[in-house]
């Protein structure tokens, strides 16, 4: 079994964890949050014959009274940048987060997920701000709590991206191990 | 070097000495003098003890510290100087001993007090649970046979903790490394360590201020988290009961091992389990205890749960069917005793009694006296056969009975439409006369009150109104009558029932001449005057 640590980040009430509820496995309640500040969560992903076990940290939301700790994305193989398509601000935080969680943890995979695409007649996010987020380099994904639209592909490409891509933590040590092995 | 300098230098040594005059002296300093003045310096020391004691002062210590090396000579021989010194000090001024041990003896006493208790507690407990427990003559047994001392097998046997499950994570990415547990389940172990590292970064974050620390224990009832850090990886071991200090040095040697044979896996970790399945054999040798009592416990309590209020249950009924005994008894005690019933047998049978015997009619009810001994009637079946019981306490109440019978059985006749008391019935009215006197003696003696209710009748012609009228006249003419003849009861109470009761025979033809009447009801009240 191969497991990944992946975290789930956004703006506070982009609906990072109605997101998910449906398609993860969940034995802690969402009191975590408002607690420890994070909630454990589980998605058991196939790709190909391996089966690899995501382990989502559903990161409590970015807002001015808490901000998202460093020790938190700490190992993280890959994480998931949720935007609310009505909010034009949590566009904003996404481009700030990005570039801070780059620096905590490195480059590691991730996708940006422009949330509440059923609403999309309502959206304060353009097309051109979706341009150029994809200009950036981000992989940008439209998703839909609500109909559940585009959730599985998340926990697919980013797995897949995380699997391809060699564990940019590896020291020398793991370098010589793999070789070994 | 010339001779002529030394012998100068000796000369402006000895300068203020006396040079001797003799040659061979004079030779003789010339040639010894440095040696005769180091003579004299070292006769000097020895022979001024403080020149010594400054010597030795310098020494001494090194010298001690020499010797204490060697061998324990020296602590043999200061340690009844020590002691004497001791009992000196502490003779001449207690109050400096006092005052050196006053910033430790609240803490030695304190922790020797609280010490002594617990153990004094902890013994207590042992003794109770183990004196007379089957585990107690299990070890009993076991001690016999290995021939150790009973208290090491209670101590080996009683440990009260057990890890239940340990956990390895990967400190960095808070991925599980390996898991054991002594029952597997599917538990969702990777969100479990991911919390568990979750939690104390939350913990750090939140309250520790100082690098390096770390929350290594969590509380949840029963059970206890116990977290062991190391650089690359941590430990949880999940513990019931109360685990011994030992067991955290057991965690720390486990996780060092840890390091040292996986330190390749675990700096490289990318989440293959695979690689760090080689931990699983390392882990398991941490899942040390034993059952706790607690859980026994639990599961005998359980069987007090069920079996408690079935004793209470059958306790109660023993209780019930003692009292009723006992009631019983009494009840057959209390029917004996009374007057005017002999009982010829009694026997209990499923759900009540049975009882046969004589009754007098005298006699008490005997359901009443059943009532009274706390038995239900209803419960006893009981036959009586009427008697005549010549108890002496019957007579009396026996002729009182006979008298009133005698008086209601009179009649006295009238006329048509006369309240004239007819000659003839005087006879009758005589006969009521005697048992009045003697019922009044009996109600003199005994205290009770005799009442007489004397009632007019008259036949169903005429008008009712004057029926009425009619049947009161002739019961007063009765009630005078007896009071002309000196009887005083204490009431007399004329009714006049006019023509509601005529006389009828069983037949059913109604007798006119019968029914011009006074009749009489006799009621003795009991009562105190």
């Amino acid at each position: 079994m191969i497991q990944k640590k992946v975290c789930m980040i956004g703006s506070f009430g982009v609906g990072k964890t109605s997101l998910v509820a449906r398609f993860v496995r969940s034995i802690f309640s969402e009191k975590y949050h408002t607690t420890v500040g994070v909630k454990i969560d589980k998605k058991v992903v196939e790709i190909g014959e391996k089966q690899v076990t995501l382990v989502l940290w559903d990161i409590a939301g970015e807002d001015a009274l808490t901000t998202v700790r460093p020790s938190q994305l700490r190992g993280a193989s890959g994480y998931i940048l949720v935007v609310d398509g009505l909010r034009r601000a949590t566009y904003e935080t996404a481009l700030d987060l990005q570039g801070r969680v780059g620096e905590a943890i490195g480059p590691v995979p991730f996708l940006c997920l422009l949330n509440k695409s059923d609403l999309r007649e309502r959206w304060e996010i353009t097309e051109a701000d979706v341009e150029a987020l994809r200009q950036r380099g981000w992989p940008v994904l439209y998703s839909s709590a609500k109909t559940g639209e585009g959730v599985e592909d998340v926990f697919q490409e980013l797995t897949t991206e995380i699997l391809r891509v060699p564990n940019v933590r590896d020291d020398t040590a793991n370098e010589a191990n793999r070789r070994g092995i | 070097m010339s001779l002529a300098s030394p012998l100068r230098e000796v000369a402006s040594q000895d300068a203020d000495k006396e040079v001797p005059t003799d040659p061979y002296q004079r030779l003789r300093q010339l040639l010894l003098g440095p040696e005769q003045a180091a003579i004299a310096g070292l006769q000097q020391r020895l022979d001024k003890p403080h020149v010594r004691a400054e010597e030795l002062s310098r020494i001494i210590a090194e010298a001690m510290v020499l010797r204490s090396r060697r061998d324990h000579a020296l602590q043999k021989a200061l340690d009844p100087l020590l002691e004497e010194a001791l009992r000196v000090s502490v003779a001449r001024n207690p109050q400096l001993l006092a005052d050196t041990l006053f910033p430790i003896i609240g803490r030695a006493v304190r922790s020797a007090v609280a010490n002594s208790l617990r153990a004094i507690v902890e013994s207590l407990n042992e003794t109770v649970e183990r004196s007379v427990s089957w585990d107690a003559f299990k070890w009993r047994l076991e001690s016999l046979r290995t021939g150790k001392p009973f208290g090491e097998i209670v101590l080996a046997r009683s440990l009260r903790y057990r890890v239940e499950q340990v956990f390895a994570i990967h400190r960095e990415t808070g991925l599980l490394l390996a898991h054991v547990a002594r029952e597997e389940g599917a538990r969702e172990n990777e969100m479990i360590s991911a919390m568990l590292t979750a939690v104390q970064d939350f913990v750090h974050d939140s309250f520790v201020e100082t690098e390096g620390a770390e929350l290594d224990t969590v509380e949840l009832g029963e059970f206890n988290v116990w977290i062991q850090h190391g650089p690359k990886a941590l430990l949880c071991a999940v513990v019931t009961g109360t685990p011994p200090r030992e067991l955290r040095n057991a965690l720390q040697r486990t996780l060092e091992e840890l390091h040292s044979n996986f330190a390749s896996v675990l700096s490289g970790y990318d989440g293959d389990t695979e690689s760090a399945s080689g931990m699983r054999p390392l882990l398991e040798t941490c899942l040390v205890g034993r059952q706790p009592r607690g859980g026994k416990r639990t599961a005998s309590q359980a069987w007090l749960w069920v079996a408690l209020p079935v004793a209470g249950l059958l306790l109660a009924l023993v209780v019930n069917l003692m009292v009723q005994r006992h009631r019983w008894n009494q009840a057959i005690e209390s029917l004996r005793a009374e007057p005017g019933i002999v009982l010829t047998s009694e026997e209990t049978v499923w759900r009540g009694y049975r009882l046969s015997g004589l009754r007098d009619a005298m006699a008490a009810d005997p359901a009443e006296i059943m009532r009274r001994a706390g038995v239900d009637p209803v419960k006893v079946n009981a036959h009586w056969e009427p008697y005549v019981s010549l108890d002496p306490r019957f007579e009396l109440p026996r002729h009182v009975a006979e008298e009133k019978a005698r008086i209601e059985r009179q009649v006295i006749l009238f006329r048509m439409n006369s309240s004239q008391l007819d000659p003839q019935q005087l006879l009758g009215l005589d006969d009521v006369e005697g048992s009045l006197r003697s019922l009044q003696g009996y109600a003199a003696a005994s205290g009770s009150k005799l009442r007489v209710e004397i009632a007019g009748h008259t036949d169903p012609t005429g008008p009712e109104a004057k029926n009425a009228t009619l049947s009161q006249k002739r019961a007063e003419e009765v009630i005078k009558a007896l009071t002309d003849r000196g009887i005083t009861a204490d009431a007399f109470t004329p009714v006049a029932k006019a023509s509601q009761t005529p006389f009828v025979w069983k037949s059913g033809s109604y007798v006119p001449e019968l029914s011009r009447r006074v009749t009489f009801r006799v009621l003795m009240d009991n009562e105190q005057r």
